[in-house]
C-alpha cells in the first residue's frame, strides 16, 4: 500500500508544478485552486508513504521521480525546450537531493 | 485577478528573467519554512506550527508560481526543491535534532553547484549571435 501512496503523491506533486504554472502566479483562478489542492494532497501521501517507507528513501524516490516527471510534462504541455545544459543542471540537482537524503537516512 | 499588461516587447527579456530568479530564490526559502515547521509540527498535532506550515505553504507555491512564468517548468522545480533541501539540512541541526555529517555537507554542495550550473544555462535565447555557446 505504501507504494501506491507514494505514486499518489509523485503523480499530485507533479500537478503542483504544472499547475503553477499555469496559474501565472496566482492571477488564475482555478488553477491557483488546482496547485493549492494538489499541494495538500501531495503532502498527505507522501507523509502516508512514509509511515511505512523508510524518509530519506521514500523522500529521495518522490522528488527525483517528481522531478523528471515535471522536465517532462514542461517539454510535453509547455512546449520548453530542453538542451543538454538545462538537462545536466537538472539531473545534478536532482541528484543532490537524492544523495542528501539516503545519506542523511544513514 | 486582472492581468491584461500587453506582452512585454523582447529587450526587458534579461530583467524579467533576473526578478524571476529572485522570485525563485524567495520560493526556496519560503519552501525550508514549510520544512521546518511542518517537522516542527510533529504530523500537525501542534497548532501553533501547523499554521506557520500552512502559511508557508501558501507562500511558497505563491512565489513559485510567480517564478515559473519566466523560468522553465524543469529547471524550476529543481532550484525550488533544491533549495528546500539544502536550507532545511543546513537549518535542522539548528533547530530540530538533525546532524550535518560530512557526506550530508557534500551533497549539499552537489545540489549548490548544480543550481549555480542551472542559473548560468537558463539565458533567454541568445539575441541573434551565439546559438550553441557553452554555459
Amino acid at each position: 500500500m505504501h507504494w501506491f501512496y507514494l505514486a499518489v503523491a509523485v503523480v499530485f506533486e507533479i500537478t503542483v508544478a504544472v499547475a503553477a504554472g499555469k496559474a501565472a502566479g496566482f492571477t488564475d483562478r482555478r488553477w491557483t485552486a488546482v496547485t493549492l489542492l494538489s499541494g495538500a494532497v501531495a503532502t498527505v501521501f507522501l507523509s502516508r508513504a512514509l509511515l511505512t517507507f523508510d524518509v530519506g528513501v521514500g523522500y529521495a524516490l518522490w522528488t527525483s521521480i517528481a522531478g523528471v516527471g515535471i522536465t517532462a510534462m514542461g517539454v510535453l504541455v509547455f512546449g520548453q525546450r530542453l538542451g543538454w545544459s538545462k538537462a545536466f543542471g537538472i539531473a545534478v540537482v536532482v541528484a543532490g537531493v537524492v544523495g542528501l537524503q539516503l545519506s542523511g537516512a544513514a | 485577478m486582472s492581468d491584461i499588461a500587453p506582452a512585454p516587447t523582447r529587450t526587458p527579456v534579461r530583467h524579467a528573467r533576473t526578478r524571476a530568479w529572485l522570485v525563485l530564490l524567495l520560493a526556496g526559502c519560503f519552501e525550508i519554512g514549510y520544512a521546518l515547521s511542518v517537522g516542527g509540527s510533529d504530523g500537525f498535532t501542534r497548532p501553533s506550527w501547523s499554521v506557520v506550515a500552512v502559511v508557508f505553504f501558501l507562500l511558497t507555491l505563491y512565489a513559485l508560481s510567480v517564478a515559473l512564468r519566466t523560468i522553465d517548468l524543469g529547471i524550476g522545480y529543481a532550484v525550488w526543491a533544491g533549495i528546500g533541501a539544502v536550507g532545511a539540512a543546513l537549518l535542522g541541526p539548528v533547530l530540530l535534532d538533525d546532524t550535518l555529517t560530512p557526506a550530508r555537507a557534500g551533497w549539499l554542495a552537489v545540489i549548490v553547484a548544480g543550481v549555480v550550473w542551472l542559473k548560468l544555462a537558463d539565458r533567454p535565447p541568445a539575441d541573434g549571435t551565439v546559438v550553441g555557446g557553452s554555459p
